[in-house]
């Protein structure tokens, strides 16, 4: 991990307010792990005071020619290219979306130890099928993972839903790492209509003799929905938390989702001991506010 | 320019950056002397350790490590914390591993470094502080202790001491007597007259005071009418704080005799210098640690640039306010 002012090489819109930001840090690329994530800061914005938390989407090899394109203009195969697939949902994703190429910024990256767990992995190799499941922008935590179990060999699915058609960004990437793609939206302009746990419900009940590994990034309902749909004999999940961040550094505990077991008490830092947890020990039930 | 002499106009004028002024930049604080007046604030680094692969450490004169109970924290639920204009709302409800594994676990790689060691403690009850005391003093290593008599975020924690004069004297007394280090008070800035307390904490023996804690406030998601923060109200850091804060340090510089330490939305050496001159001896640089990770190292350097750039000592610029000829310091509002 390391803090560095990074340079803007692309940052191309995509639909439904989305965007995919490259960034020239060869540093940080070549010690991107899959599930990791950056913390992004604009500098010289008091107004807008904390990094913001994005995961890796990607790593490309590529130099910074200036040209505003630096996937393909570099010569050799280590990643050069850090990319952010964002959407545009406040304050800080919107000054994010004005940045244009050779604008610097300050990323801190890569963070958390992601997916890159030996349990992790021992639970993908063993199972018959990974099946990745992503709530909108949670596509963006997901495509590393896919990518590097591809290379292992393992057989993967993408259950992927959204709001709209619009907002079903990044899922042609999957194309080359998954056998299939389940897409749904909630109003039905594409794929099946309504939530994406409903076609994985069936998926899941098609197939009761296979062990399956889920990988799940989304909203809060959509993980807590997984973890139960995980249930089931020879399936596991693991979901890749997201929350309001203050360091990411492990410090500012602001981060901390309530999870049962070892740690800070029972409350264990997405930033550090995330972002990826096994479903099952992560505490649902959203605790009650408690009164002056 | 001797310490105790306040700067002349001429002395302070800027002058041609010569190469035979050093400037020193140290600063003893109850006996405790440090290679610089900046501080790292309790709660914003950790236990040190999580930054010294970005910043060095050593550069740093001293670490205020997070609040340490006698017993381990939990916390609050989630969601602690929120982002507002520049500043930020948090309400982590002091999470910590406990006084014995801090000296076990956090410890050692604190005492290996040349910046000073200051732990700050908090408790529930009287009773609580000190047993948490009696626990620090069995390691070595630890240069003073801060007593947070000022958490905003736990119900019945340290600012109830925090906001009542009488009960600030009896845990800074009882607290004192069972220190064998020096005691630093963390003052809360959510009173009507922080110069009461800051009187009262001196009265009781404390040998510093450390001023401001967070600013009480909240946040509000209007879509769902839902507070931002679980624990409903938090505590206000960030830039957004710091006039106040330079106030209240301003005012309790002339209230009292004991060294007082700035803090509250320093992010650069201009913000610390502000709080020098109102009459920090030292600062402490907090919510910026978050964002910035480098920005205590770059206070200490934009303090020595300043310093060698006007060709003062630390020493002189403390309490160097310049009024007016004839102005009393005037610390009502």
């Amino acid at each position: 991990m390391s803090d560095e002012t990074v340079v803007v090489t692309e940052n191309r819109p995509l639909t439904g307010g989305h965007f995919l930001l490259s960034l020239h840090s060869p540093r940080q690329a070549l010690a991107t792990r899959p599930g990791q994530f950056a913390m992004l800061r604009l500098p010289g914005r008091s107004d807008v005071l904390l990094r913001r938390p994005m995961s890796i989407y990607d790593v490309k090899p590529g130099a910074f020619a200036g040209s505003g394109n630096g996937d393909r203009s570099g010569s050799g195969d280590s990643p050069t290219i850090i990319q952010l697939l964002y959407k545009v949902v406040g304050r800080g994703t919107q000054l994010m979306a004005e940045l244009k190429p050779r604008d610097e910024v300050e990323m801190l990256a890569p963070l958390g130890h992601g997916f890159f767990k030996e349990e992790y992995l021992d639970a993908a190799r063993q199972a018959d099928e990974v099946l990745h499941v992503a709530g909108g922008i949670g596509i963006a935590a997901l495509l590393l993972p896919a990518k590097s179990l591809a290379q292992a060999g393992i057989r993967q699915r993408l259950f992927f839903g959204a709001r709209t058609g619009l907002d079903l960004v990044g899922a042609e990437d999957f194309g080359p790492w998954v056998t299939d793609t389940v897409l749904a939206t909630e109003d039905g302009s594409r794929g099946h209509a309504g939530y994406v746990t409903s076609p994985l419900e069936e998926y899941l009940e098609r197939h009761p003799e296979k062990r399956f590994l889920l990988l799940v990034c989304g909203p809060w309902a959509m993980l807590q929905a997984c973890a139960e749909l995980a249930r089931r004999p020879g399936c596991r999940c693991l979901v890749s938390m997201e929350n309001r961040m203050g360091c990411g550094l492990g410090v500012c505990l602001g981060c901390c989702v309530h999870v049962e077991g070892q740690g800070h008490g029972s409350y264990e830092r997405v930033c550090t001991e995330g972002p990826v947890f096994w479903a099952e020990h992560v505490i649902w039930e959203r605790e009650s506010i408690p009164k002056i | 320019m001797s310490a105790n002499t306040k700067p002349s106009p001429a002395s302070t004028a800027p002058a041609e950056p010569s190469a035979e002024f050093t400037p020193r930049l140290d600063s003893t604080i109850a006996g405790i002397h440090f290679n610089n007046p900046v501080l790292t604030a309790s709660g914003t680094f950790g236990y040190g350790q999580e930054f010294a692969h970005l910043i060095d450490l050593n550069q740093l004169g001293g670490i205020v490590v997070k609040g340490i109970s006698a017993d381990p924290m939990p916390g609050n639920p989630p969601p602690r914390i929120y982002e507002t204009e520049a500043g930020m709302l948090n309400a982590i409800g002091l999470q910590n591993v406990g006084a014995r594994k801090f000296l076990e676990e956090k410890l050692p790689f604190l005492r290996s470094l040349q910046a000073r060691c200051v732990v700050n403690v908090f408790g529930y009850s009287t009773e609580d502080y000190v047993r948490c005391i009696e626990i620090l003093n069995q390691g070595e290593g630890i240069d003073a202790y801060e007593l947070n008599i000022s958490c905003p975020n736990t119900r019945c924690g340290g600012m109830v001491y925090g906001s009542d004069p009488k009960l600030t004297e009896e845990v800074v007394a009882a607290s004192k007597r069972a220190s064998r280090r020096p005691l630093f008070v963390k003052l809360s800035p959510n009173v009507t007259d922080i110069t009461e307390f800051a009187r009262a904490s001196e009265g009781a023996g404390a040998d510093g005071l450390t001023l401001v804690n967070t600013f009480v406030g909240m946040a509000i998601d209007v879509e769902t009418r839902t507070p931002r923060i679980s624990n409903i109200t938090a505590g206000l850091s960030g830039p957004a704080i710091k006039p106040v804060a330079l106030r209240m340090v301003y005012q309790t510089y002339h209230a009292v005799k004991i060294p007082v330490i700035g803090i509250g939305g320093i992010a650069t050496a201009d913000d610390a210098l502000e709080f020098i001159i109102a009459g920090a001896r030292a600062v402490q640089v907090g919510t910026a640690n978050f964002y910035a990770p480098e920005t205590a190292v770059q206070v200490v350097e934009g303090i020595r640039a300043y310093c060698q750039r006007h060709r003062v000592h630390l020493s002189d610029l403390v309490g160097s306010l310049r009024l007016p000829q004839n102005q009393p310091p005037s610390t009502e509002y």
